[in-house]
């Protein structure tokens, strides 16, 4: 009674949840140049999806699956695989498995044990929005579907919908039993495995890490993110995991998404390149949204000016607490890390709107 | 279109949101609340008490007025200093009991008694003066001691020779004439209260000692550091309460002829409690005469009221009591939150809908067809120049820009290297021309129209006030952004002035109301006089003379169109359309020398802010709920320049596509084949060579021969 009085009020007031303030960027998240200022390893067209299984490091750009060979400061590839639709997850598991969610649908399987097995859905649900995926050993394939809305080109449609109908599964291969971890999930697109067994979870659109154990309700682990979550990587020596947040929160799309007329008007009317969303890229035309402190002043744009797309990686504790982060801000370029991974002592991450994947050094003494 | 967006149109064109606020930025808002009390309170003991309304009920009332009213006045000229004077009560006791005995026990003359009495009254606030303003011991204290020092003295004098001083001995006809007639039905106290009160009122507003007492009660400390005597201030406050304390005590001796022990208890509280009722803010410095009228008014009302309803004494001290706590409550939460709620309501957007954007995609055959070609302009100045609206040059090349600072800055043609302050105007300078003498005319944000003069440099203001609109709650009479102007052939100068709504530093708020705030002004030098030519534009910025002199364009920004008034021929005095769907925000045009106009567009429209235009409520919210750096705006950061002809038609279009080299345009200017560009937000001046442009027209000539 008293909850459903003040959900009301602060709905009136703008208050509680309803508020559209967001967190600060402070502590272990004070902004830096790191992300924009790192050299760069190797430019290809938009990067997504960086794995490794500790010898070999891939990445998917569009269709294709490239392989990275990394020698110091200069890179080279090579292509692996290509596919018939875009790359939208990666995964790299014991014995030579690599397996590949594609945005049109469905899990492809090269190399190792199960090469050329696809599969087309799991427990009577179509893989149409492949976001994440994890090996646990080589027959053990964990899942994390976005949406069973949108395919995972429709991320903004997604958010804008404030959906929350991801879930996650863990399947067995070949033969593809699977049992659901986690449903209603708002957007799951980051998986790692937690050091009790259980799993961690990436909820971008709620902003927070859940944790997954059997026969447990998801449990928040890390709430109020000022950014969308996307893909978790292990950091060296089962100290905690390497966040990468695809995009920033920000007051203005805070804002509307509590603006239903608003913003179903602009689902409906306006081009999704010109929403007001939050962008993997740096502004690319003159007509998408301006806001006031995003007005160049004497001819520069102020690093802190609001923005809807920003490159932040997190890296965080074994408690799952920030510890330390590398930022692209405003000003910069090299925005939307959707992935990272720590390899042969760097931290690399892919810039998918600047279009370049960076070699991070690590921080001295570690984190603790 | 949906049913909220025809209700949002209807509602715009029916409501007018935006009066509320205007409403509540004025400063007479503060006597709202006094007035509403007061209203209430005679409607209720109006409804509860019969005869309330009775012509002997009001004049007794008048009479006590004067008496309380006089009280009240002398402690809010305490207040409004900063102090307080709880003594009233007993100098109003004193005084009439001085009265009294002077007239009644030793037969003086009235006019003697009287002038006795209120000696006594200053005295006592003299007293209470030199200990609070020159030994700086605390008010409060201070006045309660004198409180308790003259009740005692008081009830002494009432204990041994009350009923002496009952009695009069003669009878004095200016005593008589005072106690119980009328002029017309208004007794004298009421017109000796009334008078005070303009006098008070005059003293308050117009004349430097009230000015005074204002500065001391706002800020000591600042009073002091601008060389006021603030404790001569102090004490002078004192002396006029104790002073008007004793006409209210003559008055109350007129009236009743007794003096007895309870004459004038707990006078200090309800004279206390009308002030801070009526909004003499307990802190000083704020309040006037009114707001004390209005307080006493109300005290009356209320405490004849439970007489009247036969309640006892001690409940009306306690009604008294629960006012002023709910008073001071009043004025403590409205002080602070006043400006809150203002900021909150001020800014009403409108329901506006544009028609569709043009396309601007590169390679497609729109007229606005993205290019490169302002990409390598030369830049003059980088990093020297902030704020340069609209550059403009002579005929010697000299270069002109307004700047942030307040001055206007020259820089010597033809290189465009070394520069000099041409001028120091004190405001931020806008749009600029030459008139037909080369003296430069400037429209200056938040000052008005202004002109340098060509041989002395001296800075003459031409206007910064027009006629005001009738309906117009603000005060739209003083110009508050003039933008742009031009010159006619006769001389007249037309400029437009952006938004009456808003001050410079807060234009953009005007882009999220979409209304018309803007006009079109003309300045004739003959007669001196100044009018608006065209009201309700939204934005009026940039203003051009057609070529033939006989009509003029101005740019609407917010609504994306360039208008044409007529200045003579058959359609005089009407305006026409002749662009009407920009894909950006037009600002500064100016004449071409192919006999089109250069128009500099400020920036681009964006889909989501068009679409935020037709959703007055979504925008409002965001304004109340949004950080105003994080406000959804109009795209300022690419901006574009255009030629068109007289038939509106595009003829040529000019970007630059990365926005880098000169981001935000705001003015093109053409000089000797080169095209001249400003922006507002930008530390340069930008160059552009103007392929075939005819190498030898400058503005000027082309306004006033090339003679000139």
């Amino acid at each position: 009674m008293i909850a459903s009085a003040k959900r009301l009020l602060d709905r009136w007031r703008g208050g509680g949840e309803h508020a559209v303030t967001v967190p600060p960027m402070d502590g272990a998240l004070r902004p830096n140049e790191a992300i924009e200022e790192a050299p760069v390893l190797v430019e290809a067209a938009a990067p997504d999806n960086l794995a490794t299984d500790g010898a070999r490091l891939m990445f998917s750009s569009g269709a294709s699956v490239l392989e990275l060979f990394s020698s110091g400061a200069r890179a080279a590839t090579k292509p692996f695989a290509a596919f018939d639709s875009p790359v939208s997850a990666l995964a790299l598991g014991p014995g030579g498995s690599v397996a590949a969610g594609l945005e049109r649908g469905g899990i492809a399987l090269r190399g190792g044990r199960h090469d050329c097995l696809v599969m087309e859905q799991i427990g009577g649900r179509a893989l149409s929005c492949v976001t994440a995926l994890l090996f646990e050993g080589e027959d053990t394939l964990v899942v994390a579907l976005g949406s069973q809305r949108n395919g995972p080109d429709r991320w903004r449609h997604d958010l804008l919908q404030r959906n929350a109908s991801g879930s996650v599964w863990r399947v067995t291969l070949p033969g593809g039993q699977a049992t659901c971890l986690a449903d209603g999930l708002a957007w799951p697109c980051g998986l790692a495995a937690a050091p009790d067994g259980g799993l961690v979870v990436a909820e971008s659109w709620r902003n927070r890490l859940v944790g997954l154990a059997p026969g447990r309700r998801p449990a928040p682990l890390l709430t109020d993110i000022p950014g969308y979550p996307g893909r978790l990587a292990p950091r060296a020596g089962d100290a905690g995991h390497w966040l990468a947040v695809f995009a920033p929160r920000s007051q203005l799309v805070e804002f509307v998404l509590r603006e239903r007329d608003y913003r179903e008007s602009m689902m409906r009317e306006v081009d999704p390149c010109f929403w007001i969303a939050p962008a993997l890229s740096a502004a690319q035309s003159f007509l998408e949204p301006m806001q006031v402190g995003g007005l160049k002043q004497l001819g520069v744009l102020k690093p802190w000016a609001p923005t809807r797309s920003y490159g932040l990686v997190i890296g965080l504790d074994a408690g799952h607490e920030p510890a330390v982060s590398f930022h692209s801000r405003a000003s910069g370029q090299r925005h939307g890390v959707t992935s990272c991974v720590e390899f042969g002592g760097r931290l690399l991450a892919t810039s998918k709107g600047g279009g370049v994947v960076v070699s991070l050094p690590l921080p001295q003494g570690g984190v603790r | 279109m949906t049913a909220s967006e025809i209700y949002a149109r209807w509602r715009t064109r029916l409501v007018p949101d935006h009066v509320l606020g205007e409403i509540l930025s004025k400063n007479w808002i503060d006597n709202a609340i006094p007035v509403i009390f007061l209203v209430a309170a005679i409607a209720v003991f109006g409804s509860i008490i019969p005869n309330f309304f009775l012509f002997g009920n009001l004049t007794d009332e008048a009479r006590e007025f004067g008496e309380i009213a006089l009280v009240v006045l002398g402690l809010t000229i305490v207040m409004l200093a900063g102090g307080i004077d709880l003594s009233v009560g007993s100098t109003f006791a004193l005084a009439n009991f001085i009265t009294l005995a002077l007239i009644n026990w030793q037969g003086w003359p009235a006019g003697a008694a009287i002038a006795c009495a209120l000696l006594a009254g200053a005295l006592v606030g003299l007293v209470n003066g030199f200990l609070v303003g020159y030994l700086r011991l605390r008010a409060f204290l201070t006045t309660l001691v004198m409180l308790i020092v003259i009740r005692a003295v008081v009830d002494t004098l009432v204990l041994n020779y009350s009923t002496k001083v009952v009695v009069p001995a003669v009878r004095s006809p200016v005593w008589d004439y005072i106690s119980f007639e009328d002029i017309r039905g208004v007794p004298v106290a009421f017109i000796v209260a009334a008078v005070l009160a303009v006098a008070g009122h005059v003293f308050l507003t117009r004349l430097r000692p009230g000015w005074h007492i204002l500065a001391v009660g706002g800020s000591r400390r600042s009073a002091y550091n601008a060389g006021l005597a603030v404790r001569r201030t102090v004490a002078t406050t004192y002396v006029i309460s104790g002073t008007l304390a004793a006409a209210g005590g003559v008055f109350y001796a007129s009236r009743l002829g007794a003096a007895t022990a309870s004459t004038g208890v707990g006078l200090e509280v309800a004279a206390l409690t009308a002030a801070v009722l009526g909004g003499i803010s307990l802190g000083g410095g704020r309040g006037s005469v009114t707001k004390a009228l209005l307080g006493a008014a109300i005290i009356l009302v209320i405490s004849n009221s439970l007489i009247q309803m036969g309640l006892r004494s001690g409940t009306n001290t306690l009604v008294l009591g629960v006012v002023l706590m709910i008073a001071v409550a009043i004025d403590v939460k409205w002080l602070k939150n006043r400006f809150k709620v203002l900021s909150r309501v001020y800014v009403s957007p409108a329901y506006f809908r544009l028609p569709p954007s043009p396309s601007t995609e590169e390679g497609s055959d729109s007229p606005y067809a993205l290019n490169d070609r302002l990409h390598d302009v030369e830049l003059i100045g980088l990093g020297e120049i902030d704020a340069a609206e609209d550059p403009i040059l002579d005929t010697d090349d000299n270069l002109y820009f307004g700047s942030r600072q307040g001055d206007i800055i020259r820089y010597f043609g033809p290189d465009h290297k070394d520069w000099e302050v041409y001028a120091h105007v004190g405001g931020m300078p806008l749009g600029m021309a030459f008139d037909r003498q080369g003296d430069l005319l400037c429209c200056i944000a938040g000052m008005g129209l202004y002109k340098i003069v060509k041989e002395t440099r001296e800075v003459v203001k031409l206007t910064d006030e027009t006629n005001r609109s009738w309906l117009s709650i603000i005060d739209d009479s003083r110009l508050r952004l003039p933008d742009d102007l031009d010159v006619a052939p006769d001389g007249r100068v037309f400029f437009s002035e952006a938004t009456v709504r808003f001050d410079m530093h807060e234009w953009m708020v005007d882009a999220l109301e979409a209304r018309g705030n803007g006009r079109i002004i003309c300045y004739d030098p003959r007669d001196g006089s100044t009018r608006t030519v065209i009201p309700g534009v939204r934005f009026a910025n940039g203003i051009c003379v057609a070529h033939d002199g006989k009509s003029l364009f101005y740019a609407s920004t917010w609504s994306c169109t360039i208008e044409r008034y007529w200045l003579e021929g058959p359609k005089k005095g009407t305006t026409e359309t002749v662009i009407a769907d920009l894909p950006g925000y037009p600002d500064n045009i100016n004449r071409a020398s192919d006999g089109t106009y250069w128009l500099a567009m400020v920036g681009m429209r964006t889909p989501a802010f068009d679409l935020a235009l037709r959703k007055p409520g979504f925008r409002r919210r965001m304004v109340q709920q949004v950080a105003q750096d994080e406000w959804l705006f109009p795209q300022m950061n690419v901006g574009n320049v255009v030629k068109f002809n007289e038939a509106g038609e595009i003829v040529d279009c000019l970007w630059d596509r990365r926005g880098v080299n000169h981001p935000m345009i705001t003015s093109c200017n053409e000089h000797r084949g080169y095209l001249y560009l400003g922006g507002i937000f930008n530390n340069r001046v930008g160059r552009y060579r103007i392929p075939g442009a005819d190498p030898n027209f400058t503005n000027q000539g082309s306004y006033w021969g090339a003679g000139k």
